[in-house]
Formats: C-alpha cells, structure tokens, sequence
C-alpha cells in the first residue's frame, strides 16, 4: 500500500480553525486592491531619495562592502545592516506626510 | 476627537508605514548588493589598488632588466616553452634542390628565385643559353665543308651575297674560296 493513502485529510480551509482574517489582512487588502499601497510606496520612495536618505544608505553598503569584500556579502547582511539605521534615519517630516495619507486612507476606507 | 478608535488608527498607520520602509530598504539592499557583486560600483579605493597591481606587472613584464638577467634569445612563452630564435627545422627548396633550414627559406628564395640582380642573371644566361642552342642548328649548315668553290657563296636561305663575306645573321664568315 502507498504511503499517500494514509495521509491525514486536507483540511477544508481556514473557516474551520476559526481564523478569520485580521483587521490589518484585510486593510492590507483594500489597500493592495485600491492601488493606494502602490502608490504610498512610490511617494515614500521619492521623498526618500530627495531628503538623501536612500544615499545615506548605499554609503552605509558601500562601506561594508568595501570592508568585507564584494564577493563575501549577501542581501540578508546588507538588509540586517540597514533596518535598524534606516528606520530611525527616515526625517519626520516625510513620516508625518506618509502617516497622514495612511489615515485618510483608513477613514475613506470606511471602517 | 481621540479615543480608542484614535489609538487604533494610528497605530495601524505606524504599522503600515513600517511595512512600506520595510520593502523600501530591502530595494535598497539588494540594489547595493547588485552594483557590488557586478562590480558596477566605481569604487575609488579598490580601483586604485587593482590598477596599481596591473600597473606593477606591467612594469615587470617591460623592464629591460628583468630580460636581461633571463637569457635574451630564449623567450619563455605561456606554455613553458621554448623557442631559438630561427627556426631549424630544414626542407629542401624545390628550385634548386639545397638544404635550407626553414629560418633561413625565405632569404635563400629570394636569391635562388630571382629577386636579387645575380639571380636574374643567372636566369637570363641559362634561358638565352637555351636559345642560342636551338638557333645556332641553322648557322651550323652553313660550316659544311661542301659549300660549292663557285664565288658566290649562297646561304642557308637562298639569299646570294656578294663575295660571300657577309651572312644575313651577321656573323662574319671567311669565304671558303678566295677570290
């Protein structure tokens, strides 16, 4: 006899554990849909590279390349190098911008 | 007005912000990892050090004093090997039938084959060598002893001449009878 046949039933789906999709999937999926996220993210991405910060942090790369030599490094060390610095360095005013669209978002999104 | 409701909102906000820096920096990241492992980065400090070593061995492979002290006619080529300067192997040069070392062929044709003044020479002495042999079978008759005593001497082509003293090939010929 296969192994397959002994197998455990596929479970019919989410609905029967009881997991009913949190209110962050399904913002996440209003906003994915809307286009909004699209959108927010080039924004986001604009004001980054105009206030210097996306420089700041290709210098910090750069840095590190240069100091462990280009063939030793992997996207995981770069992005681990980064996040930490890269969220504190972002200036305020761009967050206050970008947090401001996100909640009128919310508010439009009629919840 | 805040309330909980507030709360809730800016705290999704803050998240959603997160989210968005979050996928910002792994662009970021990966785009820097691209320009480093394509080397595509003109990255001022590595350049140097790669041209300076380039430049190093550059100098080693120009410098007359490092042939020097290597044996000037035998040059070392990538294999390891070894070549003298001109090359021996010998043939045997379809004009003349000599033995010529290969490294010596090309100057040895020149004169065996006619670009130089003496070969040229030697060419034209054999072919008219050649054409006088065929042409003088005509004047040779005319050595027969058996040329008739009459004064007019006649000539191998029929033409008379006067006293026999001149021959139309212009060769002078002492009559065979005195007149």
């Amino acid at each position: 006899m296969k192994h397959s046949v002994n197998r455990p039933p596929t479970p019919d789906g989410a609905e029967d554990q009881g997991n009913e999709p949190t209110l962050q999937e399904i913002i996440n999926i209003k906003l994915i849909e809307s286009g909004e996220k699209e959108s927010l993210m080039e924004l986001l991405r604009e004001r980054l590279i105009e206030c210097g910060w996306k420089d700041e942090m290709k210098a910090l790369c750069r840095s590190y390349v240069k100091k462990k030599g280009r063939n030793n490094v992997t996207v995981d060390d770069l992005v681990h190098l980064i996040t930490p610095k890269g969220r504190a360095s972002v200036p305020d005013f761009v967050k206050a911008e970008l947090l401001q669209r996100i909640r009128s978002f919310l508010m439009s999104a009629a919840l | 007005m805040s309330g909980p409701n507030e709360d809730n909102n800016t705290q999704l906000s803050s998240h959603i912000f997160g989210d968005l820096l979050d996928s910002i920096i792994v662009d970021v990241a990966s785009e820097c990892h691209r320009i480093a492992k394509l080397g595509l980065d003109r990255n001022l400090e590595e350049e140097e050090e790669e041209m300076r070593l380039s430049a190093q061995a550059r100098a080693r492979v120009a410098d007359p004093s490092n042939s020097s002290e290597t044996n000037t006619k035998y040059v070392v080529d990538i294999f390891g090997q070894t070549h003298p300067s001109v090359a021996t192997e010998i043939f045997e040069c379809m004009n003349c039938g000599r033995s010529i070392a290969a490294g010596r062929f090309a100057p040895h044709l020149e004169k065996c084959m006619g670009k130089g003044r003496k070969a040229r020479l030697k060419v034209t002495r054999s072919s008219t060598a050649a054409q006088n042999r065929y042409s003088r079978g005509s004047p040779v008759s005319t050595y027969s002893p058996y040329s008739n005593s009459t004064s007019t001497n006649r000539l191998s082509n029929g033409t008379p001449s006067v006293a026999g003293e001149e021959y139309s090939n212009g060769t002078y010929e002492e009559p065979w009878n005195k007149t």
